[in-house]
Formats: structure tokens, sequence, C-alpha cells
């Protein structure tokens, strides 16, 4: 049989397959293929607990003894690379092999507690599983066991239970190999060799708890999971992680209809088989806060109604009325398309934006002709592949962590050089390498152009993030830079529904697919998708979030409609609020937010656990998924906003299920190249001091909601300025800094660090630095600081 | 106590004697305990960021090698080797009689922080079982006698010397030297006519003689 390469094996043609023989059965395989994966593929199972596929071989644990002809001893399969003719016996045909198992797992077992009913692994643990099904029966051991303090906590979320590991090795090389967080190593020696920390380091990863899913005994445990569940009694969903544009495959544990852990899916194109803490742990949004029944406003309270109730009030509310739709960024394709649709047909508006955040009408042109419905684009293995990646206005570690996992992967390669134009240094940047060009927001226009000079002749990647939409000309300067030196260009935004909005057309100048609104063409295909009349589909163009919150306030916006947007997100907050005060609000949420003190009617949908839909990675993959909680009852945005189209006296083609969406949208197809963006000039650069920053990973995110062990191992939040500033500021490194905008101020400690000159950087949103609720302003405004004194 | 730039300088210069600064760890460490007695928390952050490791990294290095030492060790360590061979030809008494008389077990240091004493495995110096090492200085061929009274001679301040080599300085001089500073007692001797015996028995054989 022969076996092709997969991306874990060294790429080889025909002429570099070699043949062994393994239990009789002869194999043809790449050269440096190791014997267990060569078995694995003929369905041979050998026993092993430190060999993983991504993990670099260490034969730490001695579990997967061969026997080789030629060969003195057992040897480790996971080690051992096949050589043309070799003859390999495992367990099933040797016994020399059996044996050899057997006794290294007597071995493993000596200082085992073997207390498995006590164990969170028990039940779908490798050790258990092994011990049966190639170990011996009882053991021989009479001594005392060692024995270690229980659990121990490696960080805040993750706990060690030192006496039940069998030193792997997997959790420290995960973090040093995979995550580059080398802060978890293997201490002692001998008899006392156990896996630690040291005294003053927790163990500080956004990708800890994937050790927890690799550990193959009970020795990792999360804090979030302990205690909580058997895993024979839990049902296991595959699903789509909600957090960012990532795109992760997980698996949703879940009991009773409540979620009780989840895990990093293995999908070899996206996560490959992990995933970050946030992905991982923070589900709690998923059932706390909910709304359970439909709201409406009577006499200035909301009080629960019933769903007929409160769908002819919404429906009367929106009649008639001069209307928008603030879509947010969380939404599914399936949901996004259907508030696109609802837009347009029931509200007769092209008023509709989903960017809560900061957006600017060139990233809007940019979107349109770049990213809307052009399907599958730059994918994580084109990263993989590439010379040169770009990151812009993008942290990837903290905006999108998938994709810093694979651009380290193929930087520990020394296949990949990675450039990032940003306004401080990070950890992500150091791990990757990256040749850092420190730019102060607001001059990343310049700094692009001179990338032509690193990006000729070299396969490369530009990544832009969504933080550029606060840098005038950096869309344009991006895109002149591709074109000129053939370059691709990704679009990271930071929120899972984003690029799902921008393909369902929730821009005012877009439809659905990349049609756009002034195209005679496009309105009439994407009607006939709708089953509507291509008058229903409006042409007087539509305002963006910032303009439709501006003109609610001037009285010439009636009633709008909301979808799980936060106004807290936003630096013009107290106009988004005064704008949902003065209006008719309808909201969609799942949860308690800061929408609904205003809201109209409140409409509960279900959580992402409860629908099936469609995610969109940055990518432009389509990451499918289903119910997890298949019984519940809860309705998708999709279907509330049918029966409101309804009950205004609109139908559509289709019953607004979440196939019939999915088809209806697929059904307009992709766009075949990209259109011409309307470049646009540098603005002249600022003089004075400005505000630079992104989202740390984890911080005060709403979805992160409930979590504390999560939450505890957040970075710690501080300012950052370069000494330059420092000094020329009177600012003084350890002290407390003042960050003043004209509305408010933000006092946090100050650390001198590699920033861009004349440039402040904070944290967006974490605790005590919310920078739209205090500050009021976007990154690149000016600013003024002063020292906050000792702290 | 605190690592002073002088012995950052000093870590620095045992870097520069290797292509990967990383390599230097083991002398470096060796460097602090010469310094702090120990390898202390402050000596392993030090070394971290000298050569760029993570304190973890550092750590697992340090408490794998059992010569670094993660407690303030005393001002003489002394170690008694109790292998096969010596403690057939008396080392296990050796080592009872010492840790009686120090009050001290294993990897235990004395109330008054002089001693330091550890059970330590084969020093390769079977030729002289049993030995005791005094800041791994060998004195040979003890006896419970003489083990006792070279702890009474340096409790008492006396010199002391290596039954084949140095004079017996402290714990600390004698890590300075395995970090590879000079201490100018290069020549002293190590080897002595028993301890070639075999060899020139070998040399003299036929077979050795080809």
């Amino acid at each position: 049989m022969t076996i092709l390469a997969n991306s874990n094996q060294p790429k080889s043609n025909d002429n570099d397959l070699i043949t062994a023989v393994i239990d009789g059965i002869a194999v043809r395989v790449p050269k440096g293929t190791l014997a267990i994966r060569a078995a694995e593929m003929l369905g041979i199972e050998i026993p092993r607990f430190c060999d993983h596929p991504a993990l670099s071989p260490v034969a730490a644990c001695r579990m997967c003894l061969v026997e080789i002809e030629g060969m003195p001893k057992p040897q480790p399969s996971c080690a051992i690379t096949l050589t043309e003719g070799m003859q390999v016996k495992t367990q099933n045909s040797s016994q020399v092999a059996s044996s050899a198992q057997e006794g290294v797992m007597e071995f493993l077992l000596l200082n085992h507690p073997l207390d498995c009913p006590t164990c969170d692994k028990g039940g779908e643990c490798p050790l258990q599983n092994q011990a049966m099904s190639n170990g011996r029966a009882d053991s021989r051991f009479e001594g005392t066991k060692r024995n270690f303090q229980k659990a121990i906590n490696i960080n805040a979320q993750v706990l060690l239970d030192r006496e039940r590991c069998v030193s792997c090795a997997r959790c420290t090389r995960f973090a040093d190999e995979i995550a580059g967080d080398p802060s978890l190593e293997l201490l002692e020696r001998g008899a006392k060799q156990q896996v630690g920390v040291a005294d003053d380091q927790p163990f500080e990863s956004y990708y800890s708890g994937n050790t927890v899913q690799i550990c193959p005994v009970g020795a990792l445990t999360s804090a979030a999971y302990r205690f909580r569940a058997r895993p024979f009694d839990l049902v296991s969903s595959e699903s789509v992680c909600e957090h960012c544009a990532s795109g992760c495959s997980l698996r949703t544990d879940s009991r009773r209809g409540k979620v009780l852990r989840r895990l990093a899916g293995d999908d070899s194109e996206v996560n490959e088989e992990w995933n970050c803490d946030k992905g991982r742990f923070a589900f709690r949004h998923l059932m706390q806060d909910r709304i359970t029944t439909p709201l409406v406003r009577e006499h200035g309270e909301l009080r629960p109604a019933s769903w007929p109730e409160a769908i002819r009030y919404a429906a009367e509310g929106l009649r008639n009325q001069r209307a928008a739709v603030l879509a947010g960024g969380r939404l599914t394709l399936e949901d996004a398309y259907a508030y696109s649709r609802f837009a347009r047909v029931a509200l007769g508006t092209n008023n509709v934006d989903f960017r809560n955040r900061t957006a600017s009408s060139e990233e809007q042109d940019f979107l349109t002709n770049h990213v809307a419905g052009t399907g599958l684009g730059v994918t994580y293995q084109d990263l993989e592949d590439a010379q040169v990646v770009v990151v812009i206005g993008f942290e990837p570690e903290e905006e999108s962590p998938i994709i810093m996992l694979r651009l380290r992967k193929a930087v520990r390669n020394k296949t990949l050089k990675v450039i990032a134009i940003d306004s401080a240094n990070s950890l992500g940047f150091k791990k990757l390498n990256a040749d850092l060009r420190l730019t102060k927001p607001g001059n990343e226009s310049a700094a692009i152009s001179e990338l032509i000079k690193d990006l000729q002749d070299q396969n490369s990647i530009i990544l832009v993030g969504e933080r550029l939409a606060s840098s005038h000309g950096a869309f344009s300067a991006t895109v002149a830079v591709a074109e000129k030196v053939g370059a691709r260009i990704g679009w990271v935004p930071r929120r899972a529904g984003e690029r799902a909005a921008v393909d369902a057309g929730l821009l005012p100048n877009l439809l659905p697919a990349g049609r756009k609104v002034f195209e005679p063409r496009d309105r009439e295909v994407v009607a006939s998708a709708w089953g509507v009349s291509v008058e229903h589909i409006p042409t007087k163009p539509g305002l963006t979030q910032l303009e439709i919150i501006s003109s609610a306030v001037q009285g010439e916006i009636d009633a709008i409609v909301t979808a799980g947007v936060d106004i807290n997100d936003v630096a013009n907050h107290a106009a988004f609020a005064a704008a949902l005060n003065k209006t008719f609000v309808v909201s969609l949420e799942n949860r308690a937010s800061s929408v609904i003190e205003f809201a109209d009617v409140v409409l509960p949908v279900g959580a992402i656990t409860e629908r099936a839909g469609t995610f969109v990675d940055w990518e432009g993959r389509l990451r499918t998924f289903d119910a997890v909680m298949q019984e519940s009852l809860a309705l998708t945005d999709a279907r509330v906003l049918h029966l409101i189209a309804i009950e205004l006296g609109h139908t559509f083609k289709d019953d607004a299920k979440v196939t019939s969406l999915r088809s209806s949208y697929s059904s307009l197809g992709a766009v075949s190249k990209p259109g011409t963006m309307n470049l646009v000039a540098a603005s002249t650069t600022k003089t004075g001091l400005v505000l630079a920053g992104w989202h740390h990973l984890l911080d005060n995110g709403s979805l992160q909601a409930g979590e504390p062990h999560l939450a505890a191992t957040a970075r710690a939040v501080v300012a950052k300025v370069s000494s330059e500033t420092a000094q020329a500021n009177g600012l003084i490194s350890g002290n407390r800094v003042i960050v003043r905008s004209k509305l408010g101020a933000i006092t946090l400690p100050l650390e001198i660090s590699e920033v861009a000159p004349e440039t402040i950087w904070l944290p967006l949103n974490s605790e005590g630095s919310s920078v739209a609720m205090q500050l009021q302003i976007d990154i690149g405004a000016e600013v003024s600081v002063s020292d906050g004194g000792a702290i | 106590m605190t690592i002073s730039e002088q012995t950052k300088i000093e870590l620095r210069e045992l870097m520069s004697r290797y292509p990967q600064s990383r390599s230097a760890l083991l002398p470096m460490l060796h460097l602090v305990q010469s310094v702090e007695g120990y390898v202390s928390q402050e000596g392993i952050e030090v070394c971290a960021v000298e050569v760029g490791l993570s304190t973890a990294e550092v750590s697992a290095v340090a408490s794998f090698y059992t010569m670094f030492k993660r407690y303030p060790v005393g001002k003489h360590h002394i170690g008694v080797c109790t292998n096969s061979m010596c403690a057939l030809l008396g080392g296990d008494n050796i080592w009872r009689t010492l840790s009686k008389e120090l009050d001290a077990g294993h990897d235990e240091t004395t109330a008054d922080s002089m001693f330091t004493l550890e059970r330590i495995e084969c020093q390769a110096a079977c030729t002289h079982a049993p030995v005791m090492t005094v800041n791994w200085e060998f004195m040979d061929d003890m006896t419970e006698q003489k083990a006792a009274q070279v702890v009474s001679d340096l409790r008492a301040g006396k010199d002391l010397q290596a039954t084949r080599g140095a004079k017996v300085r402290t714990f600390k001089d004698v890590q300075r030297t395995i970090a590879g500073f000079d201490d100018g007692l290069v020549d002293e001797p190590s080897i002595d006519a028993s301890m070639l015996a075999g060899l020139n028995e070998f040399k003299n054989s036929t077979k050795g003689g080809k």
C-alpha cells in the first residue's frame, strides 16, 4: 500500500518513497516517515503517550516500543524513521514488543496513584485505556508511591496534579514549540522529575488550555472543568468558535442542555488541533444573563410579552418609518444575510452597517472591492507557504491567535519572514521574530509604501487588521503596494461575524455576495434570489453607522434595529445612546446588553449553541455548524426577522430556515475579480502625542463574562511609551501615567517599551482602560499625558 | 544578596566563550553559586535575561544537576560517597558518623551554616575508597576517625590539604574555579601512583605493549 504525504510528513515525490514491512504488511512511505505514523496509516495501533504528530519526537515515555529486525533491543516507534526494507514488529506480532510494552506500562504505573474514580480524565484517559489494552493485570511493586502536594496552579486556569504525570513532556514541548511560551518545563530529575513553572512566573500563555487537552493522563486539568462532569455523561458536538475571525473548529461537550467544556477541534486546514484559551474557556456567556422571553416597553418599563404580541409591536413600530439596521460583528452568515434582506425589503432602506467599531469610508471601499463576495482568499496554508507576511494594524496573537500559531510554525521552519507595521512591540511580534517597523498611528501609509523593496520578487502576503480603518490612506497604500509587487491581501477583522457581514452586504452600498446596490444588474440578481420584485430593493444611498447615529440624534431616523451590539464599544457612545433614546429600538439579543435600556422591543434569539449556522473566517472559508443543543426551541435572528417581515406584509421565496438562507446565498455565486478601489492619499502627519492601542485577547469583552479563572490569566494592564516619549513628557517608568482626551482620562501604570515616537499605547478594553468609554476617542487621536505619581 | 554588576560582566565573559550564549549556562550557574552560595532565584532570573531563556528553562537546568543547590550551602560542602565500593569499605559508617557529628542528614546544612552534608555518587576514585570530598576536593582512604578530624579541623579554621591536590578552600571559592575562572591552582597534583597502577599494569602486559 502507498501512503500519500500529508502536511505532517516530509514533502516527497515518488523517488523518495521507501518500502518497509510492519507486522508482515509492506508499506510504501516517504523517506523520513516515523514507524508509528506508518503503522497508524495501516490501522495498526501502537500504544503511546509522548508521541504527538505536531510535536517533535522525544521518545520520553517508551510506551511505543516495537521489535525491529537487526536491532538488539526494542525501539521506540515514535522516534524511528523507516528505512528501506526495515522489518517492524509491533505488539501484534512480537512477544518481545508486547512484553516490553507491558513492562513500560508497569513502570509508568509504579508512581501513578490509580485514582481514576476521582480523576477528571477517567473515562477518556489514554493511560487508563492503554493500561487495559497493553498492561499487565497487576503490579509487582510493593513500595510506597511518590507523593506530591495535590493540585498546584501552573496558571490561574490550569492545575497540575504531579503524582499523575508520566513525564511525557507533551505539555512542555507544546509550550516551547507551538505556543512559544517556554515557561513550562520539566524540573528536577529521576524519581523527583516533575512538570513545573519557575518560582516567579506562572505559565502565562494564551494557549495554555491546549496542554490540558493533549495531556495523556489526568495531570493537567482546568479550573473551569475540574470535578464538573464525567466524560461518559457528556454529549460531544462539533462546533465553530464564535470569538474571533480565526474560525477554529471546536468540540463542545454538554450535559442536559448545559455546556460543560469546549476543546479544540481537529481541522488541519484551519486551527490544526489547537485553539486559544478564550475560545476554550469563555463560554459562560452562552448561559449567563440570558433573556428568556420577548420584552416590550410599556409606560417606560420593559415587561414580558408573548411572541405574537412582541412581533406585532415591533412591526408596528417599524412600519413606514425611516429605519436603520445596526448589525454588529457577531452574526452568522445566514443571519447577516437575513438582516441584509430585511433592511432592504421590509424596511426599504440601505441604512445598514455592521461596523460597531472604528470605521472609515476608505475601509468600506476596500471591503467592497477586495473582500465582499470573494470567497476563499488567502488561506492559513498560504501563510505557511509564503516567504514574507506583512501584518499591518494587526497583532496576530492578540487579535487572531490561530494566525499567530500558523505564522510561528513557518517562522520556526525558517521559511517565513514576518514584517510588522504597528505602533508598539509585543510578545507576539517577538515570538514571530518580526521585523517591526514602529509607526505612529496615522503614518501607516508612508510605512506601507516603503514595503515595495521588501516584497519585490517574493511570495508575499499582506494581512491588514480592522485597526487600519483609523489610518487615512493606509488601505489605499496597501492596495497600491500589493498591486505593484503582486502580493495578496488578507483582511483580518477581530470579530467572528465581520467577514460574513461583508459577504452578506451589511454595508450601505453592498448587497450580498459582493453585489452592489448601485448596479441594476446586481439588484435584479439579488431580487430574484430573494423572490421579490426589483423595486423592493431601494436605490437611495444608505448611511453608515456613524451617519445613522448622527442622523438619529437630529431626528432624521425614526427606528433602529440592533443585533447584539454594545454601545460601549464605540467612542461616540454618548451620541449612540442619544440616538437610541430618540428612536424606536428593536433589539435582537440573547443576553442582557447595554442596548436593552433603550429598547422598545427586545426579541430573544438563540445563543450560538442553540442553532445552526455558518461563520466565515478571515480566509473567507465557510465554517458551517449544527446546533449543539438540538432540542432547543430558540429562534435564529433570521427567523425573528422573517416573522416581522411577514407582519409588515413581505414574503420571500424561502422560509428563512438556516439551510434555505444558506442555499439562497450560495446561489448568488462569488465575485470573480476584485473591483477598483478609489485610492486616497494619506493626510498630513499629525504632530504631538497620539493614542495607539489594541484589544488584549483576554479583556473586558462581553463574551468573556463570568470566567474568573480565565480573566486571571489576562496580561498586565499598563500604558506603554518609548523612553524618549517618557522623557519629553515628564513620565516616569513604574509610576502611574494619566492619559487625557477632551472628554475623559485613564490612569494606568507606565511601562517603558518599544513604542513609536510621539505615541502612547493603551489596551483598548481592559480593566481600568476602556478607551471608548473613558476617553471617547479612537486610536490616532491626540491625547495629553502627565505623571500620575508613584504606585 | 544581589548579583553585582561585576558578576554580570563575568557572566557575559562566560557567554562570550561559546558560539551560542546559552551553552554557557552551566558555568554561569556555578558562578552564581560562587557569589550567592547557591543558585538563588535572582541568579536564575539574571542568567535567564542574559542568555535569553525563560526562568522556567533555567530552573529546569538548575534543578536537574545535583551540583546546583537551590538552598544556601554551608561554608563547606562535605560529600561522602556511599556507592557500592566506598560503602563496603566503610563509606556507610563514615556517613553515619558525620551525620551524627554534624546533626545533619542528606542535603542538609548545619545550624551554624558551616557544613552541608551530602551522600554523593561515585567519584571515580575507587582506588582510594572510601572517599569523601570537601568542596569537591578529594579526601582519600577515609576512616571514621579521619573524617571526624577533617570536620573538626575545618571547624577550627585550620588549614587542610586535599589528599592529592590543592589546599581546601570554601565552597564558594571552588564554585568560581568550576565556573572556569583561573584560581592559580591548575598545577596542583591530582593523580598518584596508586591511581595509575592499573594503567601501568596494562601497559606492561603483552596486550598493552602491542
